[in-house]
């Protein structure tokens, strides 16, 4: 028994815990930052801890952590995305008065994510999946004044428990099927599994998996919560929710899917590879008609996660290093692209507005700059990050025998174009004149400004150097395929 | 000297530095943006210098492995399709700075950075040597020409970006897929992954492979040239942009799409570029007819010249299709003579748009009355435009018409109409405006005459024009080699006789 590969999870869950505990105190002055002093002590501690645990897969327990380098380096993108929040939320009026719930809840999710992509067993995947859903349900409706908020979390938990369910009875029936909830021993039975059309369960809990996995990931056609709840929640949350959710889901689908069921990969490539088209067709769609910059991100989330499941579809090696590239990307651009947003909305009314950004390139040239590069690289404008990433993906498809994903990726990221070039052009337009005189002169809250200036340069960055990037994702994709 | 690096980074610094110069400043910001782009003439000035004639592979090389495991890598040089292109994007870029400098306007400053980011795009294009690098360049001059209409255009300024970005991204991301894809399919001839399009040479693609490989690209190029029936954006984006703009796009952006159907389609995928040979030659063909047609009832002057230059853009597809020596020596000299006369057409429309105050042909007349000299900038234009015999252009059209002769006498029967409508056209325009009664401007056309900074972008491009028409061959002499390779191996797969193959060529199946 490998006790040692739970450290990560001891160290967050300890930290969870310490900072919803502080809530019983009346903490005064500096202390009352204690929460997030205790949140980034436990990450930081994760992060390096989940460093020296890098190396030959380990399974911690009797199988049900399963350490590779897979989830490891998964762990590191939700520890930096938790971390982003953190500072994200610096600050936050969302937070306000109840900042120990507000930053336990966000240490929950992470711990709930990094359980997810660490998963060794059904039961430990399907615990983490609902440690972060039902945090994140709570968080979304954490401004119980504001109603918009409330709705957004009760959307998300209609929606949210739908997708639970639908899980564990994929989960269900994989089981009937194989007899084990381990991974690993899943991997070894349906390598020799036959054909499937004979085997309409196991179709089903492949379905069925894939289904509730798309829930979490808002990928269509099961994103309709998407836009409200990512427009509802306060801005942090959203940005969590459209990182770090979204890199747990994807963990997930590949530990299932490319892992697991690698044996079966012919016959659900065509599965997977029906939403991923579904999910960049409708997300980039939906999001040329948005006027808000948060709604108009969840479409974008919605269409991101189609490109992210093209790597997931090819079920290949080179497929899940371009997913584990590209997320590093899409977490940089996303917390830099929702970085300027907070820091718009705190400034006047309705800041999530696109009308809001006119002109704030020029009045705060740092940001706007941040701003057009995260959306010219969410583009995939070369040379920037989200360009390598896509440029990996479609490697990937046309390596897999997927031309076909890849000439649909590129023909929906056309339109993708008119809606973030829409953004980052208004950043840099005449304002209209007296706009800003009125708006509330905000002094920049530091970490959020160190979020977003950090992002703007990781994304020139990791494209810049992406060899070293590539190299640890490469070492990822092989553990995951045995 | 990392000379081909250096062309790329010394625009790119003083975009850079441009962003820094505060709002005010507008004079520092004309000063860095004029500096910034004769700088860059300097470097590609020392680039023609040591350019060797007589090698027809890329030259002067600049190395470096980008992203290894994913087969990427920065590899910049010239050879002599490129090396007029280079020259010719610094030359008009410097005239561009001075225009854009002496009617700057509003946010000037990003203006010029923004001009400056567009000749990083264009010259990286124009050097690449692989094919990724090549697609990086490629978008990396979409966003500074999109910002620059979108910002400082006219009135549908919007509506023209969009378009113009949509419809080349279109082109551009499926020319992504068949990127990756040649690589992925070469991989397994050449034994690594690999972009570089001198290693790609000579890779025997199936002709499936080949026919499909090159449409994703021509795709691309067609709609950036743009080849009829691409042409959808250009008349909002040219009657919308900026005219210093406009003639930036009509100059280069329009050679991107020539030089890369020259540096990438013919070559890589010969077979494929027969197959569609009477296809693409057709649109061409019907390009010249109609763009010369629209141009002959274009409303105003800036359109007509627009149009014009799909017509002329025409010309020079066919001549790179047919696969003739003579008719691609043709093409490639009419590439530089089009971009000079096409810039100095449109510094013409830009110096009475801003004297009479309209660039409609209806409401202005007899200008020449007062502004005699313009009229005879404007007749020199006019007839190299419409290729005089004695013009820089006849040259270049007189190459390719003999050239497609030789091959498909028809064609060069249609394509002789667009040389007659030029004429039409260009006088008609050059009548309307300097002719007949005074219209349009209450002091008989003064405030339309040359001023010494219109001099000062007009001579030199003039004095190119008579330059290139006395001695085309200091031209020809250098492209030839090039040239020559490029378009062997599509002579072998139109199973041409072996006389008119040009003996330097590669083979299929060789590795150069």
């Amino acid at each position: 028994m490998n006790y040692i590969v739970g450290t990560p999870l001891y160290i967050m869950s300890a930290v969870t815990l310490l900072a919803i505990l502080t809530g019983a105190f009346h903490l005064k002055g500096a202390a009352r930052r204690l929460p997030e002093w205790l949140g980034i002590g436990g990450i930081v501690a994760t992060l390096v801890v989940a460093t020296g645990l890098w190396g030959d897969s380990q399974y911690g327990f009797a199988g049900e952590i399963h350490m590779s380098r897979m989830g490891i380096l998964l762990t590191w993108i939700i520890m930096i995305s938790t971390l982003a929040v953190i500072a994200l939320s610096w600050g936050e009026p969302a937070g306000a008065g109840r900042r120990p719930e507000y930053i336990g809840l966000i240490l929950a999710a992470a711990t709930g994510m990094m359980l997810t992509v660490t998963a060794g067993d059904l039961i430990v995947l399907f615990i983490g999946i609902e440690l972060l859903s039902v945090s994140l349900y709570i968080l979304c409706a954490i401004e119980v004044v504001r109603e918009r908020s409330l709705e957004s979390g009760l959307k998300y938990l209609i929606t949210g428990a739908i997708g639970t369910a639908l899980l564990i009875y994929g989960f269900a029936l994989l089981y009937g099927m194989t007899g084990t909830t381990s991974l690993e021993a899943i991997a070894t039975k349906l390598a020799h599994a036959g054909p499937l059309t004979s085997q309409p369960l196991l179709i089903a809990s492949m379905a069925l998996v894939a289904v509730a996995l798309g829930f979490k990931a808002s990928a269509v056609p099961f994103h309709m919560w998407t836009p409200d709840v990512y427009e509802g929640a306060p801005t942090p949350v959203t940005a969590f929710m459209s990182t770090g959710t979204k890199t747990a889901a994807m963990g997930a689908f590949l530990i299932v899917f490319t892992g697991a069921a690698q044996g079966l990969v012919s016959d659900w490539r065509v599965l997977i590879g029906a939403i991923a088209t579904a999910s960049m067709v409708v997300g980039n769609i939906g999001a040329l008609m948005q006027n808000s910059v948060k709604r108009m991100l969840a479409w974008s989330s919605v269409a991101q996660a189609g490109y992210l499941l093209i790597g997931v579809a090819v079920g290949t090696e080179y497929g899940a290093r371009a997913v584990a590239y590209y997320l590093i990307a899409y977490i940089t651009m996303t917390l830099a692209a929702f970085a300027i947003v907070i820091l718009r909305e705190r400034e006047v009314e309705n800041g999530d507005q696109i009308e809001a950004f006119t002109g704030y390139g020029r009045r705060r040239p740092w940001a706007g700059v941040v701003m057009t590069l995260a959306m010219l690289s969410l583009a995939g404008f070369p040379p920037l990050a989200g360009f390598i990433g896509k440029f990996m993906l479609f490697q990937a498809a046309i390596d897999g025998d997927m031309l076909w994903i890849a000439i649909v990726g590129a023909l929906a990221s056309v339109v993708s174009v008119v809606y973030y070039l829409r953004v980052s052009i208004v950043m840099w337009s005449p304002a209209p004149a007296g706009e800003f005189d009125g708006g509330r002169r905000l002094r920049v809250p530091g970490p959020v400004a160190g979020v977003a200036v950090i992002g703007g340069v990781g994304i020139v960055l990791l494209a810049v150097l992406a060899q070293p990037v590539i190299d640890l994702c490469q070492g990822a994709a092989q553990s995951l395929i045995p | 000297m990392p000379w081909m690096s250096l062309l790329v980074i010394v625009p790119f610094v003083a975009a850079i530095a441009l962003a820094f110069v505060p709002r005010g400043n507008r004079a520092a910001g004309r000063t860095i943006g004029i500096v910034g782009a004769l700088l860059t003439l300097l470097v590609s000035i020392g680039i023609v210098t040591q350019f060797d004639r007589g090698v027809g592979t890329m030259q002067m090389v600049d190395h470096v492995d980008w992203v290894q495991s994913i087969g990427l890598s920065w590899d910049l040089g010239v050879d002599g399709i490129s090396i007029w292109l280079v020259l010719m994007t610094t030359v008009l870029f410097s005239l561009g700075m001075f225009a854009a400098a002496q009617r700057l306007p509003q946010r000037g400053n990003m203006f010029l950075s923004l001009l400056l980011l567009s000749e990083v795009g264009l010259l990286g294009l124009f050097t690449a040597g692989d094919l990724v690098l090549f697609y990086v360049f490629w978008e990396f001059m979409l966003i500074p020409f999109a910002f620059l209409i979108w910002t400082w255009g006219g009135d549908e300024r919007r509506r023209a970006g969009i378009t113009f970005v949509v419809y080349t991204m279109v082109g551009s991301l499926i020319m992504l897929v068949a990127i990756i894809s040649t690589a992925m399919i070469a991989q397994d001839h050449i034994g690594h992954l690999t972009f570089l399009i001198s290693d790609l040479h000579g890779v025997p693609f199936s002709s499936t492979a080949s026919t499909l490989l090159f449409a994703g690209f021509v795709l691309a190029f067609a709609i950036k040239l743009p080849l009829w029936p691409f042409h959808g954006w250009l008349p909002m984006a040219y009657s919308q942009a900026p005219i210093v703009v406009t003639a930036l796009m009509a100059a280069l952006m329009s050679k991107a799409g020539v030089y890369g159907l020259l540096r990438v389609g013919v070559p890589l995928f010969p077979e494929g570029a027969n197959t569609l040979l009477i296809p693409i030659a057709i649109l061409a063909l019907i390009g010249i007819v109609y763009g010369s047609l629209l141009a002959w009832r274009a409303p105003t002057m800036r359109l007509l010249v627009g149009y014009s230059s799909l017509a002329h853009l025409g010309f020079i597809v066919l001549g790179i299709m047919v696969f003739d020596r003579m008719a691609a020596q043709g093409a490639v000299l009419q590439m530089v003579n089009h971009g000079v006369v096409v810039a100095a057409a449109f510094t013409i429309v830009m110096i009475i748009g801003r004297g009479g105050g309209t660039e409609d042909m209806d409401r202005l007349g007899g200008l020449a009355k007062g502004a005699p000299r313009l009229a005879v900038a404007f007749l020199i234009v006019a007839m190299a435009s419409l290729a005089l015999p004695g013009a820089n252009t006849f040259v270049g059209e007189f190459f390719i018409l003999g050239g497609v002769f030789n091959q498909y006498a028809w064609m060069a029967v249609i394509a002789m109409f667009g040389v007659i409508y030029a004429a039409v056209y260009m006088l008609r325009m050059y009548q309307s405006t300097m002719n007949g009664p005074v219209k349009g401007v209450s002091d008989e056309g003064r405030s339309c005459e040359l001023r010494r900074g219109d001099a000062l972008i007009l001579v030199p491009l003039i004095l190119i024009m008579f330059f290139i028409a006395l001695w085309p061959k200091a031209l020809v002499g250098a492209t030839q080699a090039s040239t020559d390779r490029a378009i062997a191996p599509a002579q072998i797969a139109a199973d041409r006789p072996a006389a008119q193959i040009v003996p330097s060529g590669v083979t299929p199946g060789s590795r150069p």
